[in-house]
């Protein structure tokens, strides 16, 4: 399959942000006296990066989720985030009200459901301007 | 609203209606795979499999593509023609 160069960019975006996840993991084990569980979970995200990379190489779908330059794929990767933030958000309204039930203010799933409704009302406005 | 209305009484595939087409029928006449013609058209097999079989409508620039590599208009291949 012909591959483009923003296309390769685009798919190496994926493995690279795990990559960089680890190491911002690594630094703030460190930061909490605990180096042996960052670099764990640095051995993780290297690990899954390499893994979706070279998974992407056989599997179709896999390379269209990561260089998105199928439309189709691109259209189930956008329902699949949309599916996974729904649950995100019952599973953050959940923990909100169990918390409040046991007597407490409802930190930290007040703050992340906070953060969430800001950014669905700011991604609304921006896209409404978009078009 | 009429917009709407109007949108909805024509079978807008917007709708969830798949649109008929004619894309298997004229790959095959010109003797191409469903991996050829997805690589003329940068997209991938998967997706030309789902498009012939109506289970996807492509986008209007792709649909526009596909009518453009079999030398002909978008209203040839594909059909809204519900009813």
């Amino acid at each position: 399959m012909q591959i483009t160069t923003k296309s390769s960019r685009v798919y190496w975006v994926t493995p690279a942000v795990g990559v960089a996840c680890g190491l911002i993991y690594l630094i703030a084990f460190s930061l909490g006296g605990h180096p042996g569980y960052g670099l764990i979970a640095l051995g993780v995200m290297v690990a899954f990066s390499a893994g979706i990379a070279l998974v992407g190489r056989r599997s179709e779908t896999v390379r269209g989720l990561l260089d998105h330059r199928d439309e189709r794929l691109a259209g189930i990767d956008l329902r699949a985030t949309a599916v996974t933030a729904v649950i995100m958000i019952l599973a953050v309204l959940a923990g909100f009200v169990i918390e409040v039930a046991r007597g407490h203010d409802g930190a930290p799933f007040a703050l992340i459901g906070a953060v969430g409704g800001v950014a669905y009302l700011g991604a609304v406005g921006y896209f409404r301007v978009r078009g | 609203m009429h917009d709407k209305q109007t949108l909805h009484q024509a079978g807008h595939p917007a709708r969830g209606r798949p649109v008929r087409n004619d894309v298997r029928e004229r790959r095959t006449a010109k003797g191409l795979a469903q991996a050829e013609l997805a690589r003329e058209l940068a997209v991938s097999r998967q997706t030309i499999n789902s498009i012939e079989t109506g289970r996807y409508t492509p986008s209007l620039p792709l649909a526009i593509a596909i009518a453009r590599f079999f030398g002909t208009a978008v209203e040839e291949i594909f059909h809204a023609d519900h009813d």
